[in-house]
């Protein structure tokens, strides 16, 4: 459940640290985001001499979340935090590596890069 | 294609003994164990860096059903008999003591999971060749399957324009369709990575920079390379 201003942790080596939420992308009103969705974001808190700085605004994709995660057979996932993946606007991931377990349906939602570059997917 | 998946995994098994006996430790019966009760499913493809997949394996295999609850002692005795085929040991032990208390339903025999291997193999041979065609460069198809459970083959390849790209990717799109009857999920316009997404073969188009960026071989150095049967061709001249 992620809605503006909203802190999230970068599960990438893009060179952001912490993001805060400030708009959901989807529907005009719409009030949380979950697993899979894009978010607006601006950078809070960055790695020194890399190229994404503090206060920058991007476009990132959640990938863990607190709330859990259910699927249809039955499993539920929640996460320990509520991570997100900076992406640029064609969907390419900015960083080159995915830290931490991610969730198959990022494939299903066309997240495959994502998918490819994370060392674990539940 | 069976029997020479056999020859794939009588290859490998030797390999994986080599480093074995310098180093008499507890731990090293189990990467054995767990490798040649693994190696069977590996397709006829070439094992030139076995060793190095075999960390992996011995990771994700950690808590299948293979490696079962044995006690430290059992463990233990197993050391003197690690050159014995250890498959054979397991089912022995098996018909002896255990009896099947859950089996999933939807699990396929092995029989089938090798033709369904051979299968995305042709798929995905077919694809780079038609990648080949469209002249992408540098095409490499990688063997996940061990890594990865999500997808079987990985095929990156590099064009040196959006246009290219296109060209490939629309040329591969055509193809799967008409003789396969597979239509791709993933970028549907050309992109500087563009990944077309056919459940169990993945194929991902880079720019040169992009894919020098993303580097996706190193991280999946481990999986192992498939041979193309135009690499070796001489390269045409007019």
């Amino acid at each position: 459940m992620i809605q503006p201003q909203t802190h999230l942790n970068v599960a990438d080596n893009s060179g952001a640290r912490k993001l805060m939420c400030i708009r959901i992308i989807g529907a005009s009103n719409r009030r949380y985001a979950y697993i899979g969705d894009i978010v607006v974001a601006v950078i809070k808190e960055a790695v020194p001499h890399m190229p994404l700085e503090r206060s920058e605004v991007i476009r990132a994709v959640i990938v863990r979340t607190c709330k859990e995660l259910k699927r249809s057979n039955g499993m539920i996932i929640h996460y320990n935090d509520n991570a997100a993946v900076v992406i640029d606007q064609e969907g390419n991931p900015k960083g080159t590596r995915i830290f931490g377990a991610i969730a198959r349906e990022l494939r299903q939602l066309n997240f495959t890069k994502i998918v490819s570059l994370a060392p674990e997917v539940l | 294609m069976l029997l020479l998946s056999f020859a794939g995994a009588g290859a490998g098994v030797p390999l994986s003994f080599s480093g074995e006996p310098g180093h008499p430790t507890i731990c090293s019966p189990k990467p054995t164990k767990l490798f040649s009760c693994t190696c069977i499913k590996l397709l006829p493809l070439h094992h030139h860096n076995t060793s190095t997949l075999l960390n992996s394996k011995k990771l994700r295999h950690k808590d299948s059903f293979l490696s079962f609850a044995l006690g430290k002692e059992a463990e233990d005795s197993f050391l003197s008999d690690v050159n014995e085929d250890t498959d054979e040991m397991y089912d022995e032990l098996f018909n002896k003591y255990g009896k099947v208390v859950f089996s999933r339903k939807d699990r396929k025999p092995s029989s089938a999971e090798v033709d369904d291997d051979a299968e995305s193999l042709s798929f995905a041979v077919e694809m780079a060749k038609v990648a080949n065609e469209v002249k992408a460069a540098d095409i490499k198809v990688l063997f996940v399957k061990p890594l990865v459970y999500w997808t079987r083959f990985f095929i990156i390849a590099t064009a040196f324009s959006r246009p290219q790209i296109d060209a490939i990717s629309s040329r591969i799109r055509d193809l799967a369709e008409e003789k396969y009857e597979k239509i791709p999920s993933g970028d549907s316009k050309p992109n500087s990575w563009t990944l077309l997404d056919f459940g169990d073969v993945v194929i991902h188009i880079f720019l040169p920079p992009q894919r020098a960026f993303y580097n996706l071989e190193e991280f999946y150095g481990n999986a192992t390379l498939v041979d193309l049967p135009f690499e070796n061709q001489p390269p045409f001249r007019g």
